[in-house]
């Protein structure tokens, strides 16, 4: 090793790293995904403005029109409602559902299964036996509850979701935090003094995001399903409100006269949670810098 | 060869070494400055024969439960049970011995990384057992560790520069820029390049990468530094680079190592003094000439004559020992080593053996170290002739000093 070596090494600086969001593109699906992503939320911020019609406009004369009938590209519902206008609200609900239910509680979540993995010898015991009381409860109990203290609504279904989420999160994050805290640069960091919140924050955090992403994303999916369901159990988005698990339930009824009543939604939800998916793989793996060329 | 880079694009004095109020904030930034001080401070502080380090009968313990509710104790793992030392500025002092003897745990316990059981750890007569807060702040800045697997000692997800540069934000040493001066001296100092600051550790080998571990230990110019193994992940010849990278470095910042390993080799090339634990207890301590030349110690003896040798028909003149280590949580009465000791007499089973003096600064923890006979002098100073060949390698790789 010699200083002399270091100008002309110094030369051969290799290019600037592409950013996050060109890592992201470079996988087309990851493209396709945040399109879609980009598209769905596009369309339920701006659904007042792009839906044809009013969502509570119903029509006995247009009943379960098929889609395909004249001023009616997806058709209508059972109470004879433009099935487009209803998906744009339905996506409104179910998107807030999905993003602030996986957001929240994962959030809080994460937060305390750091916290149980780092104070291991003070907290891990307090903290994980209250996630397992949480866990012995089923969402639709929670749900139950809620709705029994705030009412029936969307609100009562997110804050239900949310608190649901909290007790799977904290369980994941802390079994990825315990094996990186066993790992040299955290004691290295305790030997730089630093404190522990930035310890958490820049070493613990980032070497569990995996983990964090891959729940995140199945779950997401999940809290529109348990959406529906709490909305079918009547805990949820009240009629005549769109909400696509509650559209696809409704049209379970019909689903030999009218099949598109209960599958246009579901195929939606498919599809949402799909990019969902994918998208979140993409970005797990576009903030990896070991998975860079 | 100098600190600073004379890499064309940058101007030559490096962070804020050139300016004009030298503020303590400036240690870290201006290299060659500070590096100055450093030496004169080692000039100066050699007249005092106050060790940098000293430890005294340090002891960890860690209880053994059983039960899940009501946990009551069912023993005590004695990892580190009345270690005494001292390390003085610019010195190598080694410790060796077998996995689970208490090496790891009493560098952890030098460094304060866990909580000690009893004893007393002083830097330059400071007991830092009790510090917290500032004071032990100023601890971490004064001593630093460098980790045995490269691999698990550096964030995957902080590039190399900011790994680097971390220490001194944390301890608020120099602005952005300073700093990012620092990390390219210092990228430098240990054989690295300045545009590796942008690159991720996985991009890196073994070898680069216990360099980036020694970059950031140094960020903030410790005075002590704990090795805790940091060449046995490495390939032979990577050995040779990363241990006189540590001696060229130990020079010009009079830094102090306490170097553990259990390659003798590396030991003999590394150390001026060599200290042997067995079952959380040194039981001896000597100038590394005596050690090698004269080891007192039965377990000792038995350490050095294990060493592989590469001549078959020389392989069975030494006996190695019987028997596992002991656990720790049963250490033998008396003597410890007192169950695999081929000198064991009834003395040993009973009583503790002292730590008997047996020349200047060589203690030895044996009843019968004063009398024991004395060992056939091995080729290569008692080292078999495969570790001598690897001690000429590190030798040939140093540079002139």
């Amino acid at each position: 090793m010699s200083a002399t070596t270091v100008p002309s090494a110094a030369e051969a600086v290799p290019p600037k790293r592409a950013g996050l969001l060109a890592r992201l593109l470079k996988d087309p699906a990851a493209a396709l995904a945040l399109v879609f992503v980009v598209l769905v939320v596009a369309a339920a911020v701006l659904a007042p403005v792009l839906a044809p019609s009013d969502p509570f406009d119903n029509d006995l004369a247009r009943t379960m029109q098929p889609p395909g009938s004249p001023g009616l590209p997806l058709g209508a519902d059972s109470q004879g409602r433009d099935m487009i206008t209803r998906l744009l609200f339905g996506l409104r609900v179910s998107l807030v559902m999905g993003v602030v239910a996986t957001g929240a509680g994962g959030a809080v979540g994460a937060l305390l299964g750091f916290l149980a993995a780092f104070y291991q010898r003070w907290l891990d015991g307090p903290i994980m036996r209250l996630m397992d009381m949480m866990l012995s409860f089923p969402a639709i109990l929670v749900g139950l509850a809620i709705a029994a203290i705030f009412g029936p609504g969307v609100f009562s279904v997110v804050l239900a979701l949310s608190i649901s989420t909290v007790p799977l999160m904290a369980r994941i994050v802390r079994g990825s935090a315990l094996v990186v805290m066993r790992l040299d640069y955290i004691e290295a960091a305790r030997a730089i003094g630093m404190s522990d919140a930035r310890l958490i924050w820049r070493h613990l955090a980032p070497n569990c995001l995996s983990g964090i992403f891959i729940f995140a994303t199945l779950r997401f999916g999940q809290v529109i399903l348990l959406g529906s369901a709490l909305s079918f159990l009547g805990l949820g988005a009240q009629p005549p409100v769109a909400e696509l698990g509650a559209m696809a339930s409704e049209g379970r009824n019909f689903l030999f006269f009218a099949p598109h009543i209960a599958v246009i939604p579901c195929v939606l939800i498919f599809f949402v949670v799909l990019a969902f998916n994918v998208l979140g793989d993409a970005l797990r793996d576009a903030l990896d810098p070991r998975l860079r060329v | 060869m100098s600190s600073v880079a004379p890499s064309p694009p940058q101007p030559s004095p490096a962070g804020g070494g050139g300016s004009d109020t030298p503020s303590p904030a400036q240690r870290g930034g201006g290299g060659t400055a500070a590096n100055g001080t450093r030496a004169a401070a080692r000039e100066g502080g050699s007249h005092a024969a106050k060790p940098l380090l000293a430890v005294e009968n340090l002891v960890k313990h860690y209880p053994v439960r059983r039960g899940l509710i009501l946990a009551r104790q069912v023993g005590t793992v004695r990892a580190v049970d009345g270690v005494s030392f001292t390390l003085n500025r610019g010195e190598t002092l080694a410790l060796v011995g077998e996995s689970g003897c208490g090496k790891s745990t009493t560098a952890r316990l030098v460094l304060r990384l866990i909580e000690p059981s009893a004893g007393r750890v002083a830097i330059e007569g400071e007991d830092i057992t009790s510090l917290s807060g500032a004071a032990l702040r100023r601890l971490r800045r004064r001593a630093q560790i460098i980790f045995q697997d490269p691999y698990a000692s550096l964030n995957p997800r902080l590039s190399v520069g900011d790994a680097i540069a971390e220490p001194m934000v944390v301890h608020g040493i120099g602005d952005a820029a300073a700093r990012a001066a620092r990390v390219r001296e210092l990228l430098g100092l240990v054989g690295l390049a300045p545009y590796h600051a942008d690159r991720y550790p996985h991009e890196f080998s073994g070898g680069q990468r216990q360099r980036i571990g020694i970059a950031r230990a140094l960020a903030v110019q410790p005075e002590l530094v704990v090795c805790d193994e940091p060449v046995s992940a490495l390939d032979v010849s990577i050995q040779a680079q990363v241990v006189n990278l540590l001696k060229e470095l130990q020079l010009r910042f009079g830094l102090a190592y306490l170097f553990i390993a259990h390659d003798l080799a590396v030991v003999k090339h590394m150390a001026d003094r060599v200290a042997v634990m067995y079952l959380g207890r040194i039981v001896e301590i000597a100038e590394k000439r005596a050690l090698f030349a004269a080891p007192r110690h039965p377990y000792t003896r038995a350490l050095l004559a294990a060493i592989p040798h590469p001549d078959p028909s020389r392989r069975g003149q030494v006996t190695p020992l019987g028997g596992d280590v002991p656990s720790p949580m049963a250490i033998p009465p008396g003597c410890r080593f007192h169950t695999r000791c081929p000198h064991a007499a009834e003395l040993c089973r009973t009583q503790e053996p002292p730590a008997l003096e047996i020349g200047p600064g060589h203690l030895a923890a044996c009843h019968f170290a004063a009398t024991l006979p004395p060992v056939a002098a091995a080729p290569g100073g008692g080292l078999s002739s495969l570790a001598a060949k690897r001690l000429a390698l590190f030798a040939a790789g140093r540079p002139a000093a």
